[in-house]
Protein backbone atom coordinates (compact mmCIF):
# COMPACT_ATOMS: atom_id res chain seq x y z
CA UNK A 1 0.00 0.00 0.00
CA UNK A 2 1.10 3.66 -1.39
CA UNK A 3 2.60 5.88 2.18
CA UNK A 4 0.32 8.34 2.95
CA UNK A 5 0.29 11.40 2.09
CA UNK A 6 2.69 13.51 5.08
CA UNK A 7 3.97 17.05 4.80
CA UNK A 8 4.36 18.45 8.75
CA UNK A 9 7.57 19.96 9.66
CA UNK A 10 9.24 18.55 6.63
CA UNK A 11 7.58 21.31 4.45
CA UNK A 12 8.27 23.89 7.50
CA UNK A 13 11.85 23.06 6.90
CA UNK A 14 11.91 22.94 3.12
CA UNK A 15 13.26 25.88 2.51
CA UNK A 16 12.17 28.30 5.13
CA UNK A 17 12.86 31.93 5.42
CA UNK A 18 10.66 34.95 5.14
CA UNK A 19 8.25 33.18 2.75
CA UNK A 20 7.20 30.36 4.45
CA UNK A 21 7.43 32.25 7.90
CA UNK A 22 4.66 34.73 6.19
CA UNK A 23 3.02 31.98 4.24
CA UNK A 24 2.02 29.97 7.67
CA UNK A 25 1.74 33.16 10.38
CA UNK A 26 -0.84 34.25 8.05
CA UNK A 27 -2.73 30.95 7.87
CA UNK A 28 -2.31 30.95 11.54
CA UNK A 29 -3.22 34.73 12.03
CA UNK A 30 -6.50 34.33 9.89
CA UNK A 31 -7.50 30.87 12.12
CA UNK A 32 -7.10 33.22 15.08
CA UNK A 33 -8.87 35.94 13.42
CA UNK A 34 -12.04 33.48 13.15
CA UNK A 35 -11.31 32.44 16.76
CA UNK A 36 -11.12 36.34 18.08
CA UNK A 37 -14.50 36.99 16.27
CA UNK A 38 -16.47 34.10 16.99
CA UNK A 39 -15.32 34.23 21.08
CA UNK A 40 -16.27 38.22 20.83
CA UNK A 41 -19.96 37.10 19.13
CA UNK A 42 -19.91 34.22 21.44
CA UNK A 43 -19.36 36.55 25.12
CA UNK A 44 -21.98 39.45 23.12
CA UNK A 45 -24.67 36.58 23.01
CA UNK A 46 -23.88 35.25 26.60
CA UNK A 47 -24.04 38.81 27.92
CA UNK A 48 -26.86 39.64 26.52
CA UNK A 49 -29.46 36.91 26.54
CA UNK A 50 -28.16 34.75 29.65
CA UNK A 51 -27.94 35.48 32.57
CA UNK A 52 -24.69 33.35 33.21
CA UNK A 53 -21.30 35.12 34.24
CA UNK A 54 -19.44 33.52 30.68
CA UNK A 55 -20.10 36.72 28.95
CA UNK A 56 -18.83 38.37 31.20
CA UNK A 57 -15.26 35.90 31.83
CA UNK A 58 -14.86 36.08 28.23
CA UNK A 59 -14.88 39.80 28.04
CA UNK A 60 -12.25 40.09 30.51
CA UNK A 61 -10.22 37.46 28.66
CA UNK A 62 -11.08 39.34 25.57
CA UNK A 63 -9.86 42.77 27.05
CA UNK A 64 -6.76 41.82 28.95
CA UNK A 65 -3.50 43.35 28.32
CA UNK A 66 -1.95 40.39 26.41
CA UNK A 67 -5.02 39.29 24.47
CA UNK A 68 -5.02 42.86 22.87
CA UNK A 69 -1.17 43.07 22.32
CA UNK A 70 -1.86 39.52 20.53
CA UNK A 71 -5.00 40.34 18.42
CA UNK A 72 -3.18 43.17 17.47
CA UNK A 73 -0.47 41.01 16.61
CA UNK A 74 -2.60 38.93 14.28
CA UNK A 75 -4.75 41.64 12.64
CA UNK A 76 -2.06 43.86 11.72
CA UNK A 77 0.28 40.83 10.30
CA UNK A 78 -2.64 39.39 8.53
CA UNK A 79 -4.23 42.63 7.17
CA UNK A 80 -0.67 43.73 6.00
CA UNK A 81 0.68 40.13 4.61
CA UNK A 82 -2.62 40.31 2.28
CA UNK A 83 -1.94 43.77 0.79
CA UNK A 84 1.22 42.94 0.26
CA UNK A 85 -0.62 39.81 -2.01
CA UNK A 86 -3.02 42.27 -3.14
CA UNK A 87 -0.36 44.56 -4.27
CA UNK A 88 2.00 41.86 -6.04
CA UNK A 89 -1.65 40.09 -7.73
CA UNK A 90 -2.60 43.63 -9.27
CA UNK A 91 1.23 44.40 -10.58
CA UNK A 92 2.60 40.92 -11.47
CA UNK A 93 5.59 43.32 -12.77
CA UNK A 94 6.57 44.02 -9.41
CA UNK A 95 7.20 39.98 -8.55
CA UNK A 96 10.87 41.06 -9.59
CA UNK A 97 11.05 42.61 -6.19
CA UNK A 98 9.28 40.53 -4.11
CA UNK A 99 12.04 40.03 -1.61
CA UNK A 100 12.06 44.16 -0.98
CA UNK A 101 8.33 44.04 -0.79
CA UNK A 102 8.63 41.66 1.78
CA UNK A 103 11.35 43.52 3.94
CA UNK A 104 9.10 46.75 3.02
CA UNK A 105 6.21 44.88 4.90
CA UNK A 106 8.46 44.38 7.86
CA UNK A 107 9.95 47.58 8.10
CA UNK A 108 6.26 49.01 7.98
CA UNK A 109 5.04 46.63 10.67
CA UNK A 110 7.63 46.44 13.35
CA UNK A 111 7.60 50.68 14.20
CA UNK A 112 3.87 50.43 14.12
CA UNK A 113 3.04 47.13 15.67
CA UNK A 114 5.74 48.40 18.31
CA UNK A 115 4.71 51.95 18.99
CA UNK A 116 1.20 51.01 19.73
CA UNK A 117 2.37 48.04 22.05
CA UNK A 118 4.06 50.31 23.64
CA UNK A 119 1.26 52.48 24.06
CA UNK A 120 -0.87 50.15 24.90
CA UNK A 121 1.77 48.84 27.76
CA UNK A 122 2.27 52.63 29.22
CA UNK A 123 -1.68 53.43 29.25
CA UNK A 124 -1.88 49.78 30.82
CA UNK A 125 0.81 50.70 33.54
CA UNK A 126 -0.86 54.61 34.22
CA UNK A 127 -4.43 53.31 34.54
CA UNK A 128 -3.01 50.98 37.69
CA UNK B 1 36.37 12.09 -3.70
CA UNK B 2 34.02 9.93 -1.65
CA UNK B 3 30.47 10.98 -0.71
CA UNK B 4 27.72 9.15 1.40
CA UNK B 5 24.31 8.89 0.23
CA UNK B 6 21.39 9.07 2.34
CA UNK B 7 18.49 7.66 0.87
CA UNK B 8 14.64 7.59 1.83
CA UNK B 9 13.65 3.53 1.57
CA UNK B 10 10.03 2.19 1.29
CA UNK B 11 8.76 -1.14 0.45
CA UNK B 12 4.68 -1.37 0.54
CA UNK B 13 5.14 -5.07 0.93
CA UNK B 14 7.78 -5.20 3.76
CA UNK B 15 7.59 -1.66 5.49
CA UNK B 16 5.22 -0.72 8.08
CA UNK B 17 7.36 3.16 8.11
CA UNK B 18 9.69 4.33 5.61
CA UNK B 19 13.29 4.34 6.54
CA UNK B 20 16.30 5.96 5.23
CA UNK B 21 19.69 3.46 3.82
CA UNK B 22 23.36 4.89 3.55
CA UNK B 23 25.52 4.15 0.75
CA UNK B 24 28.99 5.08 0.79
CA UNK B 25 30.46 5.65 -2.97
CA UNK B 26 33.49 6.75 -4.80
CA UNK B 27 32.25 9.46 -6.94
CA UNK B 28 34.05 12.06 -9.43
CA UNK B 29 33.02 15.83 -8.32
CA UNK B 30 31.05 15.73 -12.48
CA UNK B 31 29.17 12.90 -11.13
CA UNK B 32 25.32 13.27 -11.44
CA UNK B 33 22.81 12.69 -8.75
CA UNK B 34 21.34 10.06 -11.36
CA UNK B 35 24.87 8.47 -11.91
CA UNK B 36 24.87 7.79 -8.03
CA UNK B 37 21.81 6.14 -7.60
CA UNK B 38 22.03 4.31 -10.72
CA UNK B 39 25.39 2.74 -8.98
CA UNK B 40 23.55 1.97 -5.83
CA UNK B 41 20.79 0.25 -8.21
CA UNK B 42 23.93 -1.51 -10.11
CA UNK B 43 26.09 -2.34 -7.54
CA UNK B 44 24.45 -2.46 -3.98
CA UNK B 45 20.79 -2.65 -4.06
CA UNK B 46 18.91 -4.07 -7.45
CA UNK B 47 15.32 -3.10 -5.51
CA UNK B 48 15.76 0.42 -4.96
CA UNK B 49 13.38 2.16 -7.25
CA UNK B 50 13.48 5.64 -8.57
CA UNK B 51 11.61 7.02 -12.10
CA UNK B 52 14.22 8.06 -14.80
CA UNK B 53 14.05 8.07 -18.25
CA UNK B 54 15.76 10.76 -20.95
CA UNK B 55 18.33 11.33 -18.06
CA UNK B 56 19.09 15.11 -20.09
CA UNK B 57 16.60 16.98 -18.11
CA UNK B 58 14.00 17.23 -20.71
CA UNK B 59 11.60 14.54 -20.06
CA UNK B 60 11.21 15.30 -16.31
CA UNK B 61 10.74 11.90 -14.93
CA UNK B 62 13.56 12.07 -11.95
CA UNK B 63 12.52 15.12 -9.68
CA UNK B 64 13.08 14.42 -5.93
CA UNK B 65 14.55 16.20 -3.01
CA UNK B 66 18.12 16.24 -2.72
CA UNK B 67 19.65 17.41 0.24
CA UNK B 68 16.12 19.38 1.03
CA UNK B 69 15.34 20.62 -2.06
CA UNK B 70 13.76 19.69 -5.08
CA UNK B 71 15.30 18.94 -7.93
CA UNK B 72 16.34 16.45 -11.21
CA UNK B 73 18.78 14.16 -10.05
CA UNK B 74 20.18 14.17 -13.98
CA UNK B 75 20.65 18.02 -13.66
CA UNK B 76 22.91 18.47 -9.99
CA UNK B 77 26.31 17.45 -10.06
CA UNK B 78 27.78 16.32 -7.07
CA UNK B 79 30.42 19.80 -6.92
CA UNK B 80 27.28 21.59 -7.02
CA UNK B 81 26.28 19.97 -3.45
CA UNK B 82 29.43 21.25 -1.71
CA UNK B 83 28.23 18.20 0.84
CA UNK B 84 30.21 15.00 1.26
CA UNK B 85 26.37 13.18 2.11
CA UNK B 86 24.00 13.65 0.32
CA UNK B 87 20.25 12.49 1.25
CA UNK B 88 17.68 11.99 -1.53
CA UNK B 89 13.75 11.93 -0.49
CA UNK B 90 10.72 11.28 -2.72
CA UNK B 91 8.79 14.95 -3.21
CA UNK B 92 6.73 16.13 -0.89
CA UNK B 93 2.94 16.24 -0.57
CA UNK B 94 2.12 13.01 -3.01
CA UNK B 95 1.64 9.34 -1.61
CA UNK B 96 5.00 7.10 -2.31
CA UNK B 97 4.58 3.97 -3.54
CA UNK B 98 8.19 2.36 -3.27
CA UNK B 99 11.07 4.40 -2.16
CA UNK B 100 11.62 7.34 -4.38
CA UNK B 101 8.41 7.08 -6.70
CA UNK B 102 5.48 9.01 -5.89
CA UNK B 103 1.84 8.80 -7.24
CA UNK B 104 1.36 11.49 -9.90
CA UNK B 105 -1.90 11.10 -10.29
CA UNK B 106 -3.47 13.92 -8.22
CA UNK B 107 -0.56 16.28 -10.02
CA UNK B 108 -1.94 15.14 -13.27
CA UNK B 109 -5.65 15.55 -12.24
CA UNK B 110 -4.96 18.58 -11.52
CA UNK B 111 -3.59 19.73 -14.75
CA UNK B 112 -5.77 18.18 -16.89
CA UNK B 113 -8.40 20.89 -15.19
CA UNK B 114 -6.69 23.71 -17.25
CA UNK B 115 -7.27 21.82 -20.37
CA UNK B 116 -3.70 21.63 -21.35
CA UNK B 117 -4.22 21.46 -25.15
CA UNK B 118 -4.82 23.83 -27.86
CA UNK B 119 -8.49 25.10 -28.57
CA UNK B 120 -9.49 26.30 -31.68
CA UNK B 121 -12.70 25.97 -34.01
CA UNK B 122 -12.30 28.38 -36.52
CA UNK B 123 -11.60 26.99 -40.06
CA UNK B 124 -8.30 26.47 -40.06
CA UNK B 125 -6.00 28.65 -43.17
CA UNK B 126 -4.78 26.64 -46.11
CA UNK B 127 -0.94 26.94 -44.58
CA UNK B 128 -0.83 27.56 -40.61
CA UNK B 129 -1.83 30.14 -38.07
CA UNK B 130 0.26 32.64 -38.42
CA UNK B 131 1.77 34.73 -35.29
CA UNK B 132 3.92 37.40 -34.99
CA UNK B 133 7.12 37.06 -33.07
CA UNK B 134 5.68 39.80 -30.08
CA UNK B 135 2.67 37.15 -30.12
CA UNK B 136 4.82 34.21 -29.81
CA UNK B 137 7.39 35.77 -27.28
CA UNK B 138 4.41 36.24 -24.65
CA UNK B 139 4.36 32.50 -23.94
CA UNK B 140 7.42 31.57 -24.80
CA UNK B 141 8.57 30.98 -20.64
CA UNK B 142 6.14 29.03 -19.60
CA UNK B 143 6.38 26.52 -23.09
CA UNK B 144 9.48 25.21 -21.30
CA UNK B 145 7.56 22.91 -18.44
CA UNK B 146 8.19 19.54 -18.31
CA UNK B 147 5.63 18.47 -15.72
CA UNK B 148 8.38 17.38 -13.52
CA UNK B 149 6.47 18.75 -10.47
CA UNK B 150 8.83 20.29 -8.72
CA UNK B 151 7.32 23.39 -8.18
CA UNK B 152 3.69 22.05 -7.42
CA UNK B 153 5.29 19.73 -5.05
CA UNK B 154 7.46 22.42 -3.32
CA UNK B 155 4.47 25.02 -2.93
CA UNK B 156 2.89 25.16 0.88
CA UNK B 157 -0.39 25.98 -0.65
CA UNK B 158 -0.07 22.47 -2.14
CA UNK B 159 0.92 20.64 0.59
CA UNK B 160 -1.80 22.46 3.04
CA UNK B 161 -4.58 21.10 0.16
CA UNK B 162 -3.64 18.75 -3.01
CA UNK B 163 -7.28 20.07 -4.23
CA UNK B 164 -5.39 23.24 -5.22
CA UNK B 165 -4.23 23.19 -8.93
CA UNK B 166 -0.74 23.95 -7.82
CA UNK B 167 2.25 25.90 -10.26
CA UNK B 168 2.47 23.44 -12.72
CA UNK B 169 -1.25 23.44 -14.14
CA UNK B 170 -1.07 26.89 -13.99
CA UNK B 171 1.60 27.60 -15.99
CA UNK B 172 0.09 25.39 -18.66
CA UNK B 173 -2.60 27.30 -18.82
CA UNK B 174 -0.90 30.38 -18.65
CA UNK B 175 0.79 28.83 -22.07
CA UNK B 176 -2.32 28.81 -23.92
CA UNK B 177 -4.26 31.36 -22.44
CA UNK B 178 -2.10 34.01 -23.77
CA UNK B 179 -1.60 32.01 -27.25
CA UNK B 180 -3.01 34.79 -29.63
CA UNK B 181 -3.91 31.19 -31.75
CA UNK B 182 -6.41 29.72 -28.66
CA UNK B 183 -9.61 30.59 -28.43
CA UNK B 184 -10.50 28.69 -24.86
CA UNK B 185 -8.79 31.32 -22.58
CA UNK B 186 -11.81 32.58 -21.13
CA UNK B 187 -12.98 29.13 -19.93
CA UNK B 188 -9.60 28.54 -18.47
CA UNK B 189 -9.69 31.45 -16.54
CA UNK B 190 -13.48 30.64 -15.39
CA UNK B 191 -11.91 27.29 -13.92
CA UNK B 192 -8.62 29.24 -12.55
CA UNK B 193 -11.30 31.44 -10.32
CA UNK B 194 -12.13 29.07 -8.04
CA UNK B 195 -11.33 28.44 -4.45
CA UNK B 196 -8.72 26.19 -4.94
CA UNK B 197 -7.32 28.33 -8.30
CA UNK B 198 -4.78 30.59 -8.82
CA UNK B 199 -5.50 32.60 -5.43
CA UNK B 200 -3.99 30.36 -3.37
CA UNK B 201 -0.60 31.23 -4.05
CA UNK B 202 0.41 33.58 -1.35
CA UNK B 203 3.78 34.33 -3.63
CA UNK B 204 6.18 32.25 -1.56
CA UNK B 205 8.30 31.58 -4.46
CA UNK B 206 9.69 28.34 -3.95
CA UNK B 207 7.92 27.16 -6.98
CA UNK B 208 10.13 29.57 -9.11
CA UNK B 209 13.23 28.34 -6.94
CA UNK B 210 12.33 24.93 -7.90
CA UNK B 211 12.06 25.07 -11.43
CA UNK B 212 14.73 23.33 -13.41
CA UNK B 213 13.85 24.91 -16.28
CA UNK B 214 13.97 28.16 -14.97
CA UNK B 215 10.49 29.32 -15.64
CA UNK B 216 9.34 32.38 -13.88
CA UNK B 217 6.53 30.38 -12.63
CA UNK B 218 5.26 33.04 -9.51
CA UNK B 219 5.30 36.18 -12.45
CA UNK B 220 3.05 33.38 -14.82
CA UNK B 221 0.42 32.87 -12.43
CA UNK B 222 0.50 36.70 -11.30
CA UNK B 223 0.11 37.33 -15.36
CA UNK B 224 -3.11 34.81 -14.77
CA UNK B 225 -4.37 36.87 -11.35
CA UNK B 226 -4.08 39.79 -13.42
CA UNK B 227 -5.86 38.83 -16.57
CA UNK B 228 -8.90 36.89 -14.28
CA UNK B 229 -9.40 40.09 -12.19
CA UNK B 230 -9.25 42.62 -15.38
CA UNK B 231 -10.73 40.40 -18.02
CA UNK B 232 -8.23 41.03 -20.34
CA UNK B 233 -5.26 38.92 -21.65
CA UNK B 234 -2.82 41.29 -22.66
Amino acid sequence: MALKRSVGLKGLRYRGGGPMLAWSLHRISGLLIIIFVGTHVLASFFMQQTASDLGTNLNIIYESLYFQILIYFVVMFHGLNGLRILILDTWPQLLEYQREVTWLQWLVFIPVYGLTVFIMIQHAASSG
Amino acid sequence: MQVTLKIFRYNPEEDKKPHYESYKLEAEPTDRVLDLLEYVKSYHDGTLSFRRSCAHGVCGSDAMRINGLNRLACKVLIKELSAKKITIEPILGMQVIKDLIVDMEPFFENYRVVMPYFVNDEPPPKRERLQSQEQRERFDDTTKCILCASCTTSCPSFWANEKYLGPAAIVTAHRFIFDSRDRAGAERLKRLNDAFGVYRCHTIFNCTVACPREIEVTRAIGEVKKAIATGKID
